[in-house]
């Protein structure tokens, strides 16, 4: 047994201290608004360290869903979610399943189709693409939001690399009794890249519920409004820019808390394929 | 005759492959290759919704660049995308291996599940967090300086204070996901590397210099590149986060076009600058891919 020397007991209490120090700091502030989301309209103003609503209320989320109803925004981005989540894992796979097969005639073409956006960050294309949806008669609907953004090379590769880990010999027996390509990606590599799905369903959620450019370019009404442009305008009210009639803290607060535990909740019940998508992810980028 | 049909079968086949691929290659078409190609007409445009657009030349590009105000967020853009792009590959690393040292497992898992979660939350949700702990009366920050006798600071409306909030709330955000990354990479090192050098007797710290920092050299060069990559994207944070009062050291070019573009409707003018972005972008990608040496 190797003696454990002194300075070797320093750095396990410094680096202890300093990684205590890292969580606090991303802990207290949600303990904080998470707190004040439960406490009185009164109590929401004073100035004491909340971590702990004194008096528990919901007065801050009754606000929220009768004057400032946020009820619309929260079902149409539901909406839009799970519709864009959806296409989004159907559209990405079946491209990935062709990107596996060996050479067919444009494949090469193809391949190079749905890689190069990769290289084209979105922002830097809002003006043209918001022409784009006037012209199909998109703006203002929900479509707009669903659609913009619902296929990714990200995603594309991802499938990828999950259909190349599928033994060949399964598919080939599968032609052998005649089984054409559909029925192949849907029988044989759809239900083996289950991780692969988890994986691109859960990344997908998680940016269609956060959507917020889109939103900003194309919804112009209230009750076409998503949560994240309706929020934006509730959480960021400041006496700078009093565009809002003022909400009181414990109102703001409780818009971001519905906002986090959808999140928090995909988080905590599909942490490991969150590990595995940025890895994944990083690789390939 | 066995071989046209066994020919008609594989046209069958790469018809059914066509048509699998089709819905993803339209989107692009549609939503990516189009807009672009269309983005780069409309920046020699003076372009209206209705009616005929002008050809108007190199006009809008010579406008930005003698616009004052392009310049400026311009320069903001660069001070904000390179504190970024720098901050968030290293200082993550420098968490990754102190959180590497942590032999309680536990707690080395329950951290970094703790620190990767800021990473989910949208910037309306960063934001309206950070806008809130800096605001002046009921804000956690402005309630502890009190607690030290200290003046309350209205930090949102200091035009001082608005690039450090910007970077800082930023790497809040982002370090969590970055370390994750360094430390995967970490579990991937062969541990034989570390018993050879503990019986050759170097310590812990010995080891984390000589072993595992260049083992990351690689993933801090994949970092480098998204952050470089993303440099001048940066727009949701500003839009956020900004008020008039800091607007003139934060806003940034992805801002400023959609300011222009879609609030004043100078969409020809908009375009050519996202245009130029456009161009800086893969031009400084471009450089980083040779300077790391990184194969794709």
């Amino acid at each position: 047994m190797m003696r454990i020397s002194a300075s070797r007991k320093l750095f396990f209490v410094i680096n202890n201290l300093i990684l205590i120090a890292l969580v606090l700091t991303m802990i207290v502030p949600l303990l904080n608004v998470l707190a004040v989301s439960f406490t009185t309209d009164l109590e929401s103003y004073e100035n004491t360290i909340k971590l702990f609503p004194r008096q528990p209320s919901i007065e801050g989320y009754v606000t929220l869903f009768q004057r400032v109803s946020i009820l619309r925004p929260f079902l149409n981005n539901v909406y839009v979610t799970i519709v864009g989540t959806f296409l989004h894992v159907i559209i990405c796979s079946m491209a990935g399943y062709v990107l596996i097969k060996e050479k067919f005639f444009g494949k090469t073409i193809l391949v190079y189709a749905v890689t190069i956006p990769m290289m084209i960050p979105f922002e830097m294309i809002i003006i043209p693409v918001y022409i784009t949806v006037k012209h199909l008669g998109l703006m203002n609907t929900l479509w707009s939001v669903t659609i913009v953004g619902v296929v990714s090379t990200f995603s594309i590769l991802l499938m990828k690399n999950y259909f190349e880990g599928i033994p060949k010999s399964l598919e080939e027996s599968a032609f052998i009794d005649g089984a054409g390509e559909s029925t192949v990606f849907f029988r044989i590599y759809l239900p083996l890249a289950k991780a692969g799905l988890a994986t691109i369903t859960i990344f997908q959620f998680v940016v269609k519920w956060n959507h917020l450019l889109t939103a900003i370019l194309f919804l112009n009404s209230p009750e076409k409004y998503t949560l994240q442009i309706a929020l934006k305008s509730l959480v960021v009210s400041q006496e700078l820019t009093s565009t809002t009639q003022s909400v009181a803290n414990n109102t703001r607060m409780a818009g971001i808390v519905i906002a986090i535990v959808p999140l928090i909740f995909v988080y905590v019940f599909a942490q490991k394929y969150f590990i595995k998508g940025i890895m994944i992810g990083a690789v390939k980028e | 005759m066995e071989h046209i049909k066994s020919l008609a079968g594989h046209f069958k086949r790469i018809r059914m492959l066509y048509l699998l691929i089709l819905p993803a290659v339209l989107y692009f078409i549609i939503f990516t290759y189009f807009p672009v190609l269309n983005g780069f007409r409309i920046s020699f445009q003076d372009y209206r919704f209705i009616g005929a657009s002008k050809f108007v030349g190199l006009k809008n590009y010579i406008e930005a660049i003698h616009t004052p105000g392009f310049w400026r967020v311009f320069g903001n853009t660069l001070i904000l995308g390179l504190s970024n792009v720098i901050l968030t590959a290293f200082i993550p690393m420098f968490l990754a291996l102190l959180l590497n040292e942590v032999q309680f497992t536990p707690w080395k898992r329950f951290s970094q599940t703790i620190i990767y979660m800021p990473h989910l939350f949208s910037w309306v949700i960063v934001g309206g967090i950070w806008i809130f702990i800096l605001s002046p009366n009921s804000g956690l920050i402005n309630i502890l300086r009190s607690f030290f006798g200290k003046p309350s600071i209205y930090f949102m409306a200091k035009e001082s204070y608005a690039r450090t909030i910007m970077i800082g709330v930023n790497l809040w955000k982002q370090s969590g996901y970055v370390c994750i990354l360094y430390l995967a990479s970490i579990a991937g090192i062969n541990t034989e590397l570390y018993e050879a050098a503990m019986i050759d007797g170097a310590g812990s710290f010995k080891r984390a210099l000589y072993i595992t920092v260049p083992e990351l050299v690689s993933t801090l060069k994949v970092v480098l590149l998204l952050n470089v990559m993303g440099a001048l994207r940066i727009f949701n944070q500003i839009y956020v986060m900004r008020n008039e009062v800091i607007a003139p050291k934060i806003d940034v070019l992805m801002y400023y076009v959609y300011d222009r573009g879609l609030a004043q409707f100078k969409l020809g003018y908009a375009s050519a600058i996202s245009v130029i972005v456009f161009v800086i972008t893969m031009i400084i990608t471009i450089i980083s891919l040779k300077l790391i040496k990184y194969k794709i």
